[in-house]
């Protein structure tokens, strides 16, 4: 008689984790091909449509760069800044709030900094998104600290109090509310003044913005933060053990202050940058970043590079199922949402074969 | 009797954990109303076999009989219908229930409804055992001793016949180990069998019929209590002759690099753990520090180290008070300190971080550079690996993967490095083989020739009366005497850690604790101590 | 103008009506938890059982088949949930995260996917039926109270019969302590020879079934009608957990909770006309935002959170091993 059971996995695993991985993208696939199919549509010709977020054969394909990165860098910020909390395993579920929080101060500046300098405006809209945000996120850590109150809640329910709080800005006409048109009946978020918009680099027709390469350099410079810094190390010992962080003469209650701190700040930095590259702020406008981000950072193992790839992935999902619903209008970004839970169910499951392993187990007769 | 089936037989059992092979090929005997001691050091593999009989681990090869029939035992519900009890070393207790909804929860035949007649139910069975437990007490209100009966009381409300402890004593009193070995009789009078788990040759030997001895995963013999002795079940142990004797340097002692005085302390749950103790160390001296598990040891280190609040009293190392400094301030000042605790992993080591990374735990910060320094650190683990004969894949590997006693080594190492003068040193052979411990115990003694004060919090007395100068006694954080480690004896000690004998007062003329060349003449001491009067009485 | 009186028997109707989705998600969500899985899936647990659930009723015209569908999904989703989290060991909160984005847009998928042929709930006479108002003999002829408490559908009496039964079987019997010292010590309950796995994922299902039925009579309540924009959950799978919260992991409190949400929540449809009927003493309820009340749910939790978190010496009904996955052999 045979019987199986489970075994924890040892040594390097790296290989097999991308396999794994691969696999798991193409079950999806698959399955969503069978979707598409019982809909009536060529899967073959929808994937095509969306991997390529309608590059090829468009005169306008700069365009879908530029959208594509509206996607993509967002996604980006928040799902490191995350990593950085969730390294130190504080669960700062609320991107989404910090995100809107970080949006609408720097509305806030756009709106009432007219007449400006340009690069001072943007630099104070970032300031001010940084510290609101990351001040938000200071009195999270300060709880944990302090009362050791559950993070994973607090933010939680911080997103949605935020949230309404936008809502009710966005929803309410009066003389106090200058984040409105005054010229529309309706209630509507202004557009900012053009010293507020976030400018570029051209490149022939295609405009790189500046955040896009703040983004870039901010990626670079996070990596060698975690990988190489004292703080990084600070980070890493916290999070592996908080007794030995203790022991080595580490101010616990300070780093994880500080380190929460720079995470919403980063996530708030992250909103500004939505808001001044769209010239606008909404509600909706974290386009799910914050919950995103969460399971970005966790399939990539919280690690940089791996980030990088995964944001990259889910952003070309999500943008590429928005240019292909030009063409397939019965398909909408939903179904980027429901593709993107098959993957993360079958990683979720493809993990689980990379780090046990199932062994039959023999029995010696006597 | 060599008709009747054997209540237990195993036969070539094998359990691997990754790379580290727990268990080869073990065969083992449990009579029919016996008690069987099975000894071996930490990490021979007692636990992890003894958790194939629970059904906690499932075996990797090999078979076990039950009254002369062959079973699969693969979760602890085949065990306990089995017949099958075992108390953890670690309770599996709910703290927020209560003793009899403890025992109720693996209740089959009870019905569907939770009846209030469990309480009357459990407190009967108990007395019947001859046990006393309030069955509506709520676990977390619960001393240790208590806890343990109700792990007892909730094996024997099961209907087990066999009963499986492991380390029950390591965290009891003379007096309560005592009244367990009474029940444990007992049960043997009633027809059940006993395994207990012990790596103490005086209870092997006070309680036992029989002894099964492991040595590193492996199978060694099972012999006749009756008919052996203390010093042969040691060499079945250790595997051969040991020199008994630990090393001994004459101490070349300096004057008091470390006092403390009237150190008061308290624990995590807010009482007092440390009570107003005195004692110093010399440089060049090794001082034991005793005392039953909890008697406020593990307050008292991290009070040293600055990792525990002081709540009143003074440490005074070399002339300057470093009560309440930051810990780092007091690593800077030579004080170093390595504490082993029971899950080896939890304090002073992150486990998933390389050899590279813990060595440089308490240094990272050295230099005004934003960056770790990992090119000396590498160095620097590289040469404990090579010094202290670790055994690892690479200094880049995560610690958690190496065994318990390699762990341990790379502890001491780091703490060595740092060149301290007073090494305050907690339970470092827990969990070590016979060949590391000699490692550890000639690694301090050639601190001590070196100068450095050390402080050895430790388990086993013979040990301690071997290698300290010096053997300071503590019970319930009291200090009950400081006497010479040539002059004692363990029965001494025993009644010393028990509380049943104080030497404070037992020279007239030099009280306990106290260096007649202290650091601070007796009029500074005063001041001092005037001084801090006054701060309380400020602060009240 | 309204009748003063009318206008309060309707609101505290209205109460009635909107606390109940959340009382099947919350009474849902602590069968769940109290097994020690953090389920943070609830949105898209409640939306699955609630879509599959409306268009299998339509399609049988029968609300038992609609029930038995929402529950049955939703069972279903709460045991992908199991899968990932007890036998796959996966991160419960990455899990849940997943479970409510992707329910939502399988919610979203299905609509799009019929369209038109969206089946109408007004075509279903026996599924109209079922839903329809049963008054409860001589006590719904009470004034006030006969309409406030009783003479709802069958689905509101049953919402609270399962809230007290849940509690009666967490308190009161043998398998609800088993359950219970789940919760608190996976490995107590496994050395006593309970089947931590199963039970795990017995009560995730039933927990997540409960949530199914939530929805389903949210979908109902808005007359069945698809909307590409919003989904009919919308945010009420989120105020559910702050409701465990809030009535401290139990059934029981779970109905008196459940009622001051719904009563902020139906506050934001009624301030008007409250303000307007009672000008002297209600009239400040139309200076308050109805955003406000939207997020008063969740600033009373925040500020539960921080104030158990305060007190010392606290009981809490939190399960001790909530969030942690259960895996024997790990050492």
């Amino acid at each position: 008689m045979t019987k199986l059971h489970l075994v924890r996995r040892t040594g390097n695993t790296l290989l097999r984790r991308i396999i794994c991985y691969l696999a798991a993208i193409a079950i999806s696939m698959g399955i969503g091909a069978i979707l598409l199919l019982s809909l009536g549509i060529n899967p073959l010709d929808y994937y095509s449509d969306m991997l390529t977020v309608g590059l090829i054969g468009n005169k306008y394909a700069y365009k879908s760069v530029e959208g594509f990165l509206k996607v993509f860098v967002p996604l980006l910020m928040v799902s490191m800044a995350l990593a950085l909390s969730f390294k130190m395993r504080f669960w700062n579920i609320g991107g989404e709030g910090e995100f809107l929080i970080g949006a609408m101060c720097a509305a806030a500046i756009a709106y009432r900094c007219d007449g400006m300098p340009g690069p001072v405006v943007l630099i104070l809209m970032c300031l001010a998104a940084m510290i609101s945000s990351g001040l938000v996120g200071l009195a999270v850590a300060f709880l944990k600290c302090r009362f050791n109150t559950n993070e994973t809640l607090v933010t939680l329910m911080m997103n949605y109090i935020v949230l309404y709080a936008v809502k009710y800005i966005g929803e309410t006409k009066a003389p106090w509310n200058f984040f409105l048109r005054e010229d529309s009946e309706r209630p509507l978020f202004a557009k900012f003044p053009d010293n507020a918009i976030m400018p570029g680099i051209m490149i022939g027709r295609f405009n790189l913005l500046y955040s896009v390469v703040i983004s870039v350099i901010l990626t670079v410079i996070i990596y060698i933060y975690l990988k190489y810094t004292k703080q990084g190390y600070e980070i890493a010992v916290v999070g592996d053990s908080i007794n030995t962080a203790r022991y080595a003469g580490m101010k616990v209650n300070g780093i994880i202050l500080r380190t929460m701190f720079i995470s919403a700040a980063l996530i708030g930095l992250a909103g500004a940058f939505s808001a001044s590259a769209s010239a606008t702020v909404s509600p909706s406008m974290t386009n799910n970043a914050g919950w995103t981000g969460i399971v970005v950072a966790w399939l990539s193992k919280l690690s940089i590079p791996g980030i990088l790839v995964a944001a990259f992935l889910i952003s070309l999902l999500q943008y590429g199922c928005l240019a292909a619903s030009l063409s397939y209008p019965e398909i909408d970004q939903n179904f980027a949402d429901l593709m993107q839970g098959m993957i993360l169910f079958a990683v979720l499951m493809s993990d689980f074969l990379v780090t046990f392993k199932i062994v039959r187990r023999k029995e010696t007769e006597s | 009797m060599a008709d009747e089936p054997y209540a237990i037989e195993l036969r070539g059992i094998c359990k691997t954990f990754g790379s580290i092979k727990a268990n080869r090929n073990i065969n083992l005997t449990l009579k029919k109303g016996e008690i069987l001691a099975l000894l071996g050091e930490n990490g021979s593999g007692k636990t992890t076999l003894m958790n194939m009989l629970s059904g906690i681990y499932t075996p990797d090869a090999g078979s076990v009989f039950i009254n002369g029939a062959k079973v699969t035992i693969s979760s602890p519900e085949d065990s306990a219908k089995l017949g099958i009890g075992m108390v953890h070393q670690h309770f599996k207790l709910v703290e927020n229930f209560s003793c009899a909804d403890n025992i109720w929860i693996g209740a089959r035949d009870k019905g569907f409804l939770l009846k209030k007649d469990r309480y009357k139910i459990i407190e009967d069975m108990a007395s019947e055992f001859g046990f006393e437990i309030d069955p509506r007490k709520l676990v977390s209100m619960m001393s240790v001793s208590e806890k343990q009966t109700l792990e007892i009381l909730k094996v024997l409300y099961y209907g087990a016949s066999v009963i499986i402890l492991d380390e029950p004593t390591a965290v009891l009193t003379v007096q309560e180990t005592r009244k367990l070995f009474d029940v444990l009789r007992r049960m043997k009078e009633s027809g059940h069998s006993v395994i207990i788990i012990t790596h103490k040759l005086n209870e092997v030997m006070e309680i036992s019929d029989r002894v099964a001895v492991l040595r590193k995963g492996e199978y060694i013999d099972t012999v006749v209590t009756s008919e052996t002795t203390e010093k042969k079940l040691t060499e079945l142990m250790v595997g051969r002759k040991i020199e008994l004797n630990i090393n001994r340097p004459a101490p070349n002692k300096t004057k008091p690099l470390l006092e403390i005085r009237n150190l008061t302390v308290l624990n995590d749950e807010g009482s007092v753990a440390v009570d107003d103790l005195r004692f110093y160390i010399r440089g060049g001296e090794i001082l034991g520090v005793a005392g039953i598990a909890g008697s406020g040891q593990k307050e008292l280190c991290e009070a040293i180290a600055g990792l525990r609040h002081v709540e009143r009293g003074k440490i005074i190392h070399k002339g300057r008070n470093i009560a309440g400094l930051p810990p780092k301030t007091i690593f800077e000042a030579g004080i170093a300190f390595s504490f082993i605790p029971e899950d080896r992993l939890g304090m002073g080591l992150a486990p998933n971080m390389s050899i590279v990374d813990n060595v440089i735990l308490k240094k990272y910060k050295y230099g005004t550079s934003p960056f770790v320094d990992r090119k000396s650190g590498r160095v620097e683990a590289e040469d404990i690996v090579k010094r202290y004969e670790v055994v690892t894949t690479s200094v880049d590997a995560p610690v958690r993967q190496m065994s318990g006693g390699n762990v341990q080594k790379v502890l001491l190492g780091r703490e060595i490095n740092a060149s301290p003068n007073v090494l305050i040193t907690a339970y470092p052979v827990r969990g070590l083989d016979i060949n590391s411990s000699y490692l550890v115990y000639d690694t301090l003694n050639a601190q001590k020739a070196k100068g450095v004060g050390v402080l050895f919090v430790g388990e086993d007395l013979d040990v301690m009366m071997e290698l300290c100068d010096k053997i300071m006694v503590m019970c319930h954080g009291r200090l009950m005497g400081v006497v010479r480690a040539v002059n004692t004896n363990k029965e001494e000690l025993g009644l010393m850690m028990t509380g049943a004998l104080d030497l404070v007062n037992a020279k007239e003329d030099k009280p306990a604790g106290i260096a007649v060349d202290s650091a601070l003449t007796l009029e500074e001491w005063e001041r001092e101590i005037e001084a801090e009067d006054k701060e309380v009485d400020k602060n009240d | 103008m309204i009748d003063p009186i009318e206008l309060m028997t309707l609101f505290l109707f209205s109460i009635i009506v909107y606390s109940i989705p959340l009382l099947y998600g919350t009474v849902g969500e602590i069968m769940v938890e109290k097994s020690g899985s953090l389920n943070l899936g609830v949105e898209g647990t409640m939306a699955v059982g609630a879509v599959i659930g409306y268009i299998v009723g339509c399609r049988a015209d029968s609300i038992v088949a609609a029930m038995a569908v929402a529950f049955a999904m939703a069972a279903l989703v709460g045991a992908l949930f199991a899968f990932l989290t007890v036998t796959l060991q996966a991160n419960q909160n990455v899990t849940g995260l997943t479970i409510t984005t992707f329910g939502v847009a399988v919610y979203f998928f299905i609509g799009n996917a019929l369209g038109n042929k969206w089946p109408q709930f007004q075509d279903s006479p026996g599924f109209a039926e079922g839903f329809s108002v049963i008054r409860i003999p001589f006590l719904s002829d009470i004034p006030v109270i006969g309409k406030v408490l009783f003479s709802h559908n069958i689905m509101v009496y049953m919402a609270v019969a399962i809230a007290i039964l849940c509690w009666f079987y967490l308190n009161r019997t043998v398998p609800g302590l088993r359950l219970r010292a789940i919760g608190e010590n996976p490995a107590a309950a496994d050395s006593l020879g309970v089947k931590v796995a199963l039970n795990k994922y017995i009560h995730i299902m039933v927990g997540s079934g409960i949530m199914g039925l939530g929805g389903l009579y949210m979908g109902l309540n808005m007359g069945g009608t698809f909307e590409g924009s919003n989904c009919w959950i919308n945010g009420y799978g989120w105020i559910a957990i702050a409701l465990v919260i809030f009535v401290n992991w139990s059934p029981a409190m779970a109905v008196a909770g459940t009622f001051v949400f719904g009563f902020f929540n139906t506050l934001r449809m009624y301030n008007g006309a409250l303000a307007s009927t009672f000008p002297e003493v209600l009239g400040w309820l139309d200076d308050i935002p109805a955003q406000f009340f939207s997020a008063l749910p969740f600033i009373i939790t925040l500020l539960v959170l921080i104030i158990d978190s305060l007190r010392k010496n606290k009981r809490s009904g939190q399960p001790k091993a909530i969030g942690l996955n259960y895996y024997r052999e790990d050492r």
